[in-house]
Order: C-alpha cells, then sequence, then structure tokens
C-alpha cells in the first residue's frame, strides 16, 4: 500500500481537541449539547432474526460517538451472516454472534464502549436488567414473544424509549414506541420561520425608537433617509396608516395596499433611483405585518395535562410557566433575534439592544413563574432562556393516546389506494407493514400463513392483491435480510434514535415503512 | 457460467437469479470514496458485485472517521481509495476490486476506459469533478448514478444518456465570487472580511501574491479603474512589510499598514462614505495596551465558539502571525536554492492558518462596524465546511444500489429520483419518476461521435471541407472549437485549415466541439471524441464511427439532430439544484430574494411543504422553489 506522507511537520495542537475534529462535521448539525446526550447515551439493541439491520443501526451510532452500547444476542455465527453482515468474518464462524459484533463495531471508534449479553438456557435475558439502564432500546423482529414481553415490560417501568425495526429480503419496517409524552424544545425550525418581531404591537422601548430615528423623515439627509431601519420605516408607517383608517392592516388586501404606502416613500431622486432599507421594508411587509398565532404544536403542549411523574420534569415546569405568560400578555416569550438589514451600525446595535433586553426581561417574568414552583428552584437559567427563544417551536409527542385500530387506518389507505391511480399518487406501503407485522415471532412463512394471519385482524385481506403480493414477497424473502435494505434502514433508525437521544429535530411518529423495489418510504401512525 | 457460493444465498434469494448473475458480471466504477464511497463500497460488495474500481484522490483526514467507517486512526494522511479497497477485500476477497489514487479528471481515464464499466457511480465532493463524469459517461454512453448529501439532506439521481436528465440539465448554483472592490474597499458582511483575511492577506505574505484567487472576481470596469490601480500599489507596499518576517517589528509594521495606514487611505476617499459608514482605523500599540491584562493566548484558543473581543484577536493575530513566520522561516531553510519559494495557503485544517484568518478577518469587521464571528463559524465559512453524518450517507449509499439494479437490468423507466427530506416527518424520502433530459441542456443535448484521425497527415481542413462539409453536409457557417472553448475554425478564422491537428495541439482522447452557426434550422452542438487511428493512406484521414441517427430530420436532411424548441418540463425538484463543491454562504443579499419569492402569495411555509409533497407524483410543470432552509444553501457534498 502507499504511504502518503507529507514533507510538513503537522503544526502543535492548539484550540479543538482532537475530539472536536472528529467530530467537527456533525456539531455543526446537533451542537455541543446534542453530542454531550449522545455521549452520556447507553443503547442497547435486543438482536435476533438474521441480525444486520440492528448492528448497521449501531455502526451509525457508534461512528459519531454513542457513549455506551450493548448487543444482547442468544445466536452463533454461521455462514449466511457473512454474507449479509459485514460486522462478522470467517474467523468468527461457530462463536458468539453478540461477543463478534461488539468486537468488530468497537473498532470504529475508541471512544465508544461496546459490551455484549450472550443469553441462553443457563444465561437467561432477565439478567441484563439487573444492574444496566438504558436509555433507549432498538429490537429487531421476529423476536420471541417472551423476551419482548420482558423488554416491553422493562421499558414500561423505567420509561424508556423502544423501537422496532423489521427487514426482510426488499421490505422494512421500524416503529418508534415514546414513553408518555415526548417533548421537543429544540425543534431546529426553519431560520426564516423564527423571526418575530412585534411590529403590530411594539412595546414602549420599540415606539420610542421608530420616533426617534423617523423624527422628521421628510427632511433627513439623503444618508439617514437611506439608513433608517426597515423595521422603524414599517412603524413609522403603521402609525401613519393607523391614524388615517383607524386600524392596523389586516386583510392580504390591506396588506398589499400598505407596501405600496410604503414604497411611495422611497426617495427616487438619487443616483440608485431607489433606497435599498425601503426595499427591504416593502419585501418584509408580508411577513412581518401578521399578529402572532399560536401554532397548533404549542397549543396541543398548552392543552396537555402532564400527569404527575411528567408535570415534574423541567419542560413541563417551563411549559406551565410560559402558558401562564401568555394568557397575561396575549404573546409569547420574544425570541430577540433581529434580522441582517441596511442600517448605520450604531442604530443597528441600538436595535439589536432593544429587542436584547425585551428579551431578557420576557425570560426573567418566566424564570420568576417558575421558581415559584415548587419543583422549579434548580432548573438552570439557560434551560429557561433557550425554552423561550424556542417557544413558538416547541413539540410534543404523544406516546401514549392510542391510534386509530389497524382496521380503521387500513379502510382509510385502501380507500385512497382505489383513487391512487387517478390522482397519480403512490399507493399505501400499509400491505407491507402487515405482511411483515404477520412474522413477528415466526422465522419465515408461506405467503398464505402470512394472509391466513393478516385476515384475523383485517377480514378482507385474502381478496385484495396488494396484501397478496406484499405477502408472497415477504414469504419469498424467507427470512432473509438484504443488506443493502438493512445499511438503508439501519441509516434511517440510527437518525431517529439520535434525534430521540438529543431531543432535538421532530422524529417520527410512530411508523415508517419502506419499499426498496420503488425505493418509497410511507408514514403511518399506527 | 457464473458461480454462486452459500454467501450469495441471501441476494440470490430476494434479488432473483438473473439479477444476482447479472450483478456478478458487472463491471462498475466508483468515484470518490469518502462519507458515500464507503457505504456504497460496502454494500456494492455485499450485494455480489464482481468488480468493483475505485478512484479518490483525496488522503484521510481526522474529521473523517466519523462517518468513513473503513478507515481509521492509523489510517490518516493516507490514500482513500488504496485503504478503502483493502478493507473491502478483507472482508470479501472474492470480489475483484481495483484503486487507484489519482484524480478522476486525469486524461488517462478516457472515453474507452469510462465504456469498459457496466456503470458508474458518483460518490465525489465537488462540482467540477461531478461535471466531468457527468460528460464522459454520456460520451461513453455509460449509465452514472449520481449522489450526494449535505448533513440530514442528501439526493440520488440515475443519469442515461437520452432516456433520463443529466446532470447539468437543471441549473447549478456555482461559487460565489465578490467584487474585488467589496473585499479590499468597502466591505459590508463578515464574508467579505473573511475572504479578505483568506484570499487577501494570508496569500500576499505567505502565498505568492500574484496567486489569483477564485473567490475575488478582479474583473474591472471603467468606474472602478483608479482605485484598482491604488490597491495594486497597496499590495505592492504590502510585499516590502513581508521582507520583514521574523523580525520583532514585523507584526506591528503589518497591522498598522493593513488596519491603519490602508484605512487611512480608504477614509480620504469622502465620496466612498457618504453613504457608508466610514471605517475606524486601529494603531497597534494602541490596541496593545489593553492587551497585557489578557488571559494567556492557549486559553483564547480553546475558546472555539465565542467571538472574541478586540485584545484578543490581536493576541491571536499576533501569536498565529508568530506561527506561521517561523514555519516559513524553516521551509525557506530546508528548501533548495533552485526551488520555488515555499508557500502556505489556507486550509480549514491547519490550526496555524485558520487562527491567522480569524483573527485578522474579525479585526477588519471591527475596523468596518461589522459583527465579528466565533472561529468555529469562521471555519464553516471559510472553508465552505458541508456538515457531514454517517446517517445520511447510509441512507444515499442504500438508495445508489437500489438504483443500480433498475440499471442492471436496463429498467431506467423504473428508477428513481431520490430526495431525502428529513424534515418532511410525514415522509423521510421523496421519490420521483426520472426527469427526462432538457433539449435546452448544454451538456447532454448535444450529439457525440468518436472520431478516427490519421494524426501523421489529418489537417483541420479534412475535417471542416471533406467530413463536416461533404459528408455530413454543413453549410458556410459553423465553428469549431476545441477542449479549452478557443475557436481553432469559423469563417473568419480560415488560417489553420492546413494545419495538421498535433500542430494544433490536439491530440487522442481530446473533445472537439461543432457549433452550427446558421440562421436556418441549425444542429445541435456536435461532440466529437479524438481516437488517434491508422488509416490506410488509400483512404481519408478522418473517419466517423457511430453516428446517432437523425431524430428529427427537417430538410436539409442532416445525420446531426436539429435544435429543438425548448420544452417546459420538471419533476418539481429542478429548482432544487442542490448540488455541487459551491460556496455554503448566502449572503443576506440572497436572503432577502428568496422570502421576496415567498412572499408573492403569501405562502406560509407548512403550505409550503405540502406544495412540494403533493408534487412528488406525476409532472404538475410546476416549479417549485425548496427555500424551506433559505439561509442556508441546499449544497449536497460529502468530502
Ligand atoms: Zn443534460
Amino acid at each position: 500500500m502507499t504511504e502518503i506522507v507529507t514533507d510538513q511537520t503537522p503544526p502543535v495542537l492548539h484550540g479543538p481537541s482532537d475530539k472536536e475534529k472528529k467530530y467537527d462535521r456533525q456539531l455543526r448539525l446537533w451542537a455541543a449539547s446534542g453530542q454531550k446526550a449522545l455521549e452520556d447515551a447507553h443503547i442497547l439493541l435486543l438482536n435476533s432474526g438474521s441480525g444486520t439491520v440492528g448492528v448497521e443501526t449501531l455502526k451509525n451510532l457508534v461512528l459519531p460517538g454513542i457513549g455506551k452500547f450493548t448487543i444482547a444476542d442468544d445466536s452463533i455465527v454461521t455462514e449466511a451472516d457473512l454474507g449479509v453482515n459485514f460486522f462478522l468474518d470467517e474467523d468468527c464462524l461457530g462463536m458468539s454472534r453478540s461477543e463478534s459484533c461488539v468486537r468488530l463495531l468497537q473498532e470504529l471508534n475508541s471512544d465508544v464502549e461496546g459490551q455484549h449479553y450472550q443469553f441462553g438456557r443457563d444465561r437467561p435475558l432477565e439478567g441484563l436488567f439487573s444492574d444496566a439502564t438504558f436509555t433507549l432500546i432498538l429490537y429487531t423482529l421476529p423476536i420471541d414473544s417472551n423476551n419482548l414481553t420482558l423488554i416491553q415490560k422493562y421499558a414500561n417501568e423505567k420509561k424508556v424509549p423502544l423501537l422496532s425495526i423489521h427487514s426482510a429480503g426488499f421490505y422494512s419496517y421500524f416503529q418508534t414506541h415514546l414513553p408518555g409524552s415526548f417533548p421537543i424544545v429544540d425543534t431546529h425550525p426553519d431560520s426564516t420561520a423564527t423571526t418575530d418581531l412585534r411590529l403590530l404591537t411594539p412595546w414602549p422601548e420599540l415606539s420610542e425608537f421608530a420616533q426617534s430615528v423617523t423624527k422628521d423623515i421628510e427632511n433627513q439627509s439623503a444618508h439617514d433617509h437611506g439608513h433608517i431601519p426597515y423595521l422603524a420605516i414599517l412603524l413609522h408607517h403603521l402609525a401613519r396608516w393607523q391614524s388615517e383608517h383607524g386600524a392596523l392592516p389586516s386583510t392580504y388586501k390591506e396588506k398589499t395596499a400598505f407596501r405600496n404606502f410604503v414604497s411611495a416613500s422611497t426617495r427616487t431622486d438619487n443616483a440608485e433611483g431607489g433606497e435599498e432599507n425601503f426595499e427591504e421594508a416593502v419585501a418584509a411587509v408580508l411577513k412581518t405585518i401578521s399578529s402572532p398565532h399560536l401554532s397548533g404544536a404549542v397549543k396541543e403542549v398548552f392543552d396537555y395535562k402532564p400527569d404527575e411523574v411528567e408535570s415534574v420534569s423541567s419542560f413541563w415546569i417551563i411549559a406551565e410557566a410560559i402558558k401562564t405568560f401568555y394568557s397575561k400578555h396575549n404573546a409569547l416569550p420574544l425570541p430577540g433575534s433581529v434580522p441582517d438589514m441596511k442600517a448605520q451600525s450604531t442604530i443597528y446595535v441600538q436595535l439589536q439592544n432593544i429587542y436584547k433586553s425585551k428579551a431578557r426581561q420576557d425570560v426573567l417574568e418566566v424564570l420568576e413563574t417558575v421558581r415559584v414552583h415548587p419543583g422549579g428552584k434548580d432548573i438552570p437559567v439557560t434551560e429557561v432562556e433557550i425554552f423561550c427563544k424556542n417557544a413558538a417551536f416547541i413539540k410534543l409527542i404523544h406516546g401514549k393516546t392510542s391510534p386509530a385500530s389497524i382496521v380503521e387506518i387500513a379502510d382509510k389507505e385502501f380507500e385512497s389506494d382505489d383513487i391512487a391511480a387517478l390522482a397519480m399518487m403512490p399507493l399505501s406501503l400499509l400491505p407491507i407493514y402487515l405482511s411483515l407485522n404477520a412474522t413477528s415471532h415466526v422465522p419465515s412463512a408461506s405467503s398464505s400463513e402470512i394472509v391466513a394471519t393478516i385476515s384475523k385482524i383485517i377480514p378482507s385481506a385474502s381478496s385484495n392483491p396488494r396484501i397478496v403480493k406484499a405477502a408472497e414477497e415477504v414469504a419469498r424473502a424467507k427470512g432473509g435480510e438484504l443488506h443493502n435494505i438493512s445499511s438503508l434502514t439501519g441509516g434511517m433508525v440510527a437518525q431517529e434514535v439520535i434525534k430521540i437521544v438529543t431531543q432535538q429535530y421532530i422524529p417520527i411518529d410512530n411508523t415508517c415503512v419502506f419499499d426498496g423495489i420503488t425505493s418509497r418510504t410511507q408514514v403511518l401512525r399506527v | 457460467m457464473v458461480q454462486f457460493t452459500k454467501r450469495d444465498q441471501s441476494y440470490h434469494k430476494s434479488l432473483g437469479s438473473p439479477t444476482n448473475a447479472l450483478a456478478k458480471e458487472a463491471r462498475v466504477l466508483m468515484v470518490g470514496a469518502g462519507g458515500i464511497g464507503c457505504e456504497l463500497l460496502k454494500n456494492l460488495v455485499l450485494s455480489g458485485f464482481g468488480e468493483i474500481h475505485i478512484v479518490d484522490l483525496d488522503t484521510i483526514d481526522l474529521s473523517n472517521l466519523n462517518r468513513q467507517f473503513l478507515f481509521r486512526y492509523e489510517h490518516i494522511k493516507k490514500s482513500k481509495a488504496l485503504v478503502a479497497k483493502e478493507a473491502a477485500h478483507a472482508f470479501n476477497p472474492s470480489v475483484k476490486l481495483e484503486a487507484h489514487h489519482s484524480n478522476i479528471i486525469d486524461p488517462g481515464f478516457n472515453v474507452a476506459w469510462f465504456k469498459s464499466f457496466t456503470m458508474v457511480f458518483n460518490a465525489l465532493d465537488n462540482l467540477d469533478a461531478r461535471r466531468h463524469v457527468n460528460k464522459m459517461c454520456l460520451a461513453a454512453d455509460v449509465p452514472l448514478i449520481e449522489s450526494g448529501t449535505t448533513g440530514f439532506n442528501g439526493q440520488v439521481q440515475v443519469i442515461k444518456k437520452g432516456v433520463t436528465a443529466c446532470y447539468e440539465c437543471s441549473p447549478k448554483e456555482l461559487p460565489k465570487t465578490f467584487p474585488v472592490c467589496t473585499i479590499r474597499s468597502t466591505p459590508s458582511q463578515a464574508i467579505h472580511c473573511i475572504v479578505w483575511g483568506k484570499s487577501y492577506l494570508l496569500s500576499e505574505i505567505f502565498g505568492t501574491s500574484e496567486e489569483e484567487s477564485a473567490q475575488i472576481d478582479s474583473s474591472e470596469d471603467l468606474e472602478n479603474e483608479k482605485e484598482i490601480e491604488k490597491l495594486r500599489q497597496e499590495s505592492q507596499a504590502l510585499k516590502k512589510i513581508r521582507g520583514a518576517m521574523g523580525t520583532q517589528s514585523f507584526p506591528q509594521l503589518l497591522f498598522d499598514k493593513v488596519y491603519q495606514d490602508d484605512v487611512n487611505r480608504l477614509l480620504s476617499m469622502e465620496d466612498m462614505w457618504k453613504t457608508r459608514r466610514p471605517p475606524q482605523p486601529l494603531k497597534f500599540a494602541k490596541v496593545m495596551e489593553k492587551a497585557a491584562e489578557l488571559a494567556p493566548v492557549d486559553q483564547i484558543l480553546k475558546d472555539d465558539q465565542r467571538a472574541w473581543t478586540l485584545e484578543e484577536n490581536v493576541a491571536i493575530f499576533t501569536d498565529s502571525l508568530a506561527r506561521l513566520s517561523s514555519r516559513m522561516q524553516s521551509m525557506k531553510t530546508s528548501s533548495k536554492s533552485d526551488s520555488a519559494e515555499p508557500t502556505i495557503t489556507f486550509d480549514k485544517d491547519d490550526q496555524d492558518t485558520l487562527d491567522f484568518v480569524t483573527a485578522s478577518a474579525n479585526l477588519r469587521s471591527l475596523v468596518f462596524g461589522i459583527d465579528t464571528k466565533s472561529r468555529f463559524d469562521i471555519k464553516q465559512m471559510a472553508g465552505n465546511i458541508i456538515p457531514a453524518i454517517a446517517t445520511t450517507n447510509a441512507i444515499v449509499a442504500g438508495l445508489c444500489v437500489l438504483q443500480s439494479f433498475k440499471v442492471l437490468k436496463g429498467d431506467f423507466s423504473s428508477s428513481k429520483e431520490v430526495f431525502l427530506s428529513p424534515f418532511a416527518p410525514q415522509r423521510l424520502l421523496s421519490s420521483d419518476k426520472p426527469r427526462t433530459p432538457n433539449p435546452d441542456c448544454p451538456v447532454c443535448s448535444v450529439a457525440q461521435a468518436l472520431l478516427l484521425v490519421d494524426m501523421s497527415r489529418a489537417t483541420l481542413g479534412d475535417l471542416v471541407e471533406d467530413f463536416l462539409r461533404l459528408e455530413l453536409g454543413y453549410g458556410e457557417e459553423f465553428a469549431v472549437v476545441n477542449h479549452q472553448s478557443q475557436t481553432l475554425y469559423d469563417v473568419e478564422e480560415t488560417h489553420n485549415l492546413t494545419k495538421k491537428f498535433s500542430d494544433l495541439g490536439i491530440k487522442g482522447d481530446n473533445f472537439l466541439k461543432v457549433i452550427d452557426e446558421g440562421d436556418e434550422n441549425p444542429r445541435v452542438d456536435l461532440v466529437l471524441n479524438f481516437q488517434e487511428s491508422s488509416i490506410s493512406p488509400d483512404d481519408k484521414p478522418v473517419r466517423g464511427v457511430n453516428f446517432p441517427p437523425a431524430s428529427n430530420s427537417e430538410p436539409p436532411s442532416s445525420p446531426i439532430a436539429r435544435r429543438r424548441k425548448p420544452v417546459e418540463q420538471s419533476n418539481g425538484h429542478t429548482a432544487d439544484a442542490p448540488n455541487g463543491n459551491g460556496s455554503a454562504l448566502v449572503t443576506s443579499d440572497s436572503g432577502i430574494k428568496k422570502r421576496q419569492i415567498s412572499e408573492i402569495d403569501e405562502v406560509e411555509i407548512p403550505a409550503k411543504r405540502s406544495k412540494v409533497q403533493s408534487n412528488g407524483y406525476g409532472n404538475s410543470g410546476d416549479t417549485i422553489v425548496l427555500d424551506d432552509t433559505a439561509d442556508v444553501a441546499i449544497l449536497i457534498d460529502d468530502d
């Protein structure tokens, strides 16, 4: 192998550590807080079936530096494993599958600690739960029903998220089972959506600022007039509009008229034939001149009644305080950031400070409510700050509330399939889910057996050609995994694990079905 | 006869024998062994592909290890292609693997070589190489599976000449450049100061000062002529200061030159500051007075995520300058007298250059009243860093292999163009039918042909008169241009006609383009791939092979198709253009423009998302602007 040696000695290490350098590309997605959550996590994989998809999932968690992982498995490595599992080689034949996989996975990242638990007749699976605590549990299907009951019981007691995965032939699905309600503060909303300027409800400091920079606006010098921040231009014109019309612009038509009204104030008797700051103001009218309204997701958080255990968590204590704030002010705490705009830098800094200090004031008010709560004494200020900043984008995923029954879902899905061809819509992937689900506890089954199992829930199954076809495909795979499908599925599952562990971004709710024949996914709430 | 082993069992079962046999007999090329490449190689080996060639010119870096799982600590600085090959070979010795630690753009990788593959996978990190492979695959008529990722976003598309859209059928975002005056005289954003630090100051002091920076556009217009002349003089004066490198006074000399003297000169041009905030010069001695109470440099350097203060920036400026200077001195001592001057250029992973660019850019920002940035942010902005993670690569590589099964069967119509949309929680992936080729695409709408040429005697005249006019029926008005876009022949440029191709610098494997300049019903551009050949002296020295049949033979008849009228078509993602190694920087200007677009009908974000989703099927003809991430350009990449 060619050795490439640079003739330059590497510079002495300053600044970021090797670890920060290694994780640089992902820190740009979930930041140090997300990385810390990953490093504090301990993931359990209960591996069964042909055993590839779970290991591929772990690979994608070991690489970004999950703290710890454990594989529990009762299988011995066979020749068939080698063809699909990258983390097993010839030397592993006849050995414990969990031990072999842990050893090879651990080579990927020395920061990660891997453990194995080979269970069997003389070493029951129960032993695993006696002294270890897990952040999240992955299990692969098909699985022995006794083992499943065991981990479901553990997850339920300890409020640990569960993720099941089933990959066979060209098909796969995975399902998240979140314990109770799962709230997310850092949802990473689209940055353009986060601008909240409160132009229709300015507070006194903001109004005073706008008045001072638009004072005697007609007679301002070209330089001053061309540097009024667009926020102030809009506030000035809103005040004039209100005195002329008796109300602020609210309908689309009024806003369009208001936009023309602002545009008409642009000075055009200059070399450029216009002013950049006025252009910015005109462009911002429709986006910023709107009264704040609560998103459905935030309403859901406000309406949710946390149970006793939940209500002492910092999320629900802060959420309650924000709700109090909202009912008092009819607005959420101000996020406090100001977009870039044409302005003199001293004026811009002044404007930034007005928003920042209002945001700080709002945080203090929320904090005060938090502190009054018996469980709110020790909640860090930064947590309240982050919550206030993201208040408009918080999201709650209900783990517990029961979804529609599978029969109802099937009725709806197959009904839309009937018109799918006409509407050029894709067909439902529910048949794939049903067929895989029918083999949850058996290594393989014939297509008629699969259809018979489905018929127990959906009586018309055998007359649905798409269910029959999916069942045939699952039967054909004989419980075997295709490495490529399992690798792809492992990528999607690991992504969901990262979302859940870091409590950043919004995890899927709750089942994702993948069809490798058409390269399609569908998310169902089952 | 294809032999199946026990290992093949699982894919044999599920793929079905015919596809499995096709995979086993296939000879595929994988360009790029980075994030997608590592995953792809693993999946190809485990999906039963018989022969895989790997090309990558990169070496392994520490920051690759969070996702490029075939590599370990001990592989740092070794060839990606070679290490990847070793790793995959150890896993399955029965697969034939070949690795090239070279640039895919090298002329040795010619059309004939590309033709030897069943299909090509692009797992690249830059626009130029992607364009090149796209062009070569079209010329060789070999199917290409193109892929890329940026953070949680990703994309896969199948490119088959004449059947599906090529990489360039939709325009690509080009790397952002800035006018020289913005960078040198009137910066208004942090990025202007970062480009100044990286492409001007660092290169004037430690590089070859004449080197052209790709990010600074110095094409002049008359208005700026005077200012540009002044800037030239400024650079000259800077060169003199460079002579003081290594002396005690060097940091002060440099600092006062660029943050005081040059700023004062700018200030003297009052016109410039009528509508702008005038800059405020900084004086080294004065700033240093306060710098005494600072924390030690090492401690400041550890603070990666916070924007440093003025004094801290000066301390890092001085410190990094000393580090770079002493490196330069030792490079000079060790270099031979007859070799070129050693240089240091910006590298985001070279801590010394990054510290210097961070401090010098921030100081300039302070002079011009612009917000300063943390080193973490500046690294991203200066280094065009694209976030990358294992999960996205795993998904994209898996999708590539799924498309390859369709390609093996020649079933292009059921291939998919897939976008990863992790923030649409209702789908995760969105799959579209492949787009058809854009009839106006400058790359794939052309006619392609192989040209056998006897280089010992063929002249340009043989091509123009005997071949193009007599055989192909070209009229008076057309042009022949070489691979560097220089015109060899047109109606006014006839003096090359008697020259041999060898005298015109044309060699085998070069491309010539024939552009029909006739007014009436012109032909599409014709791209000729030169192949050296010994042709019998009795025959003409230039001969064409495999000409495409005329698809629309309007008179006068011609084997080269006529240009079509443009037809609007789209699968809803054309405006996305998520590709290339462009700059990851989007200025607030473009942010404003995007907002304007989104305001036209007051579309709210959720509505936009659903619009994109519903557009995933069928071709409504709508062009959707996917600007959900409006101020983060969607650039698909992975290094
Ligand atoms: Zn094209």
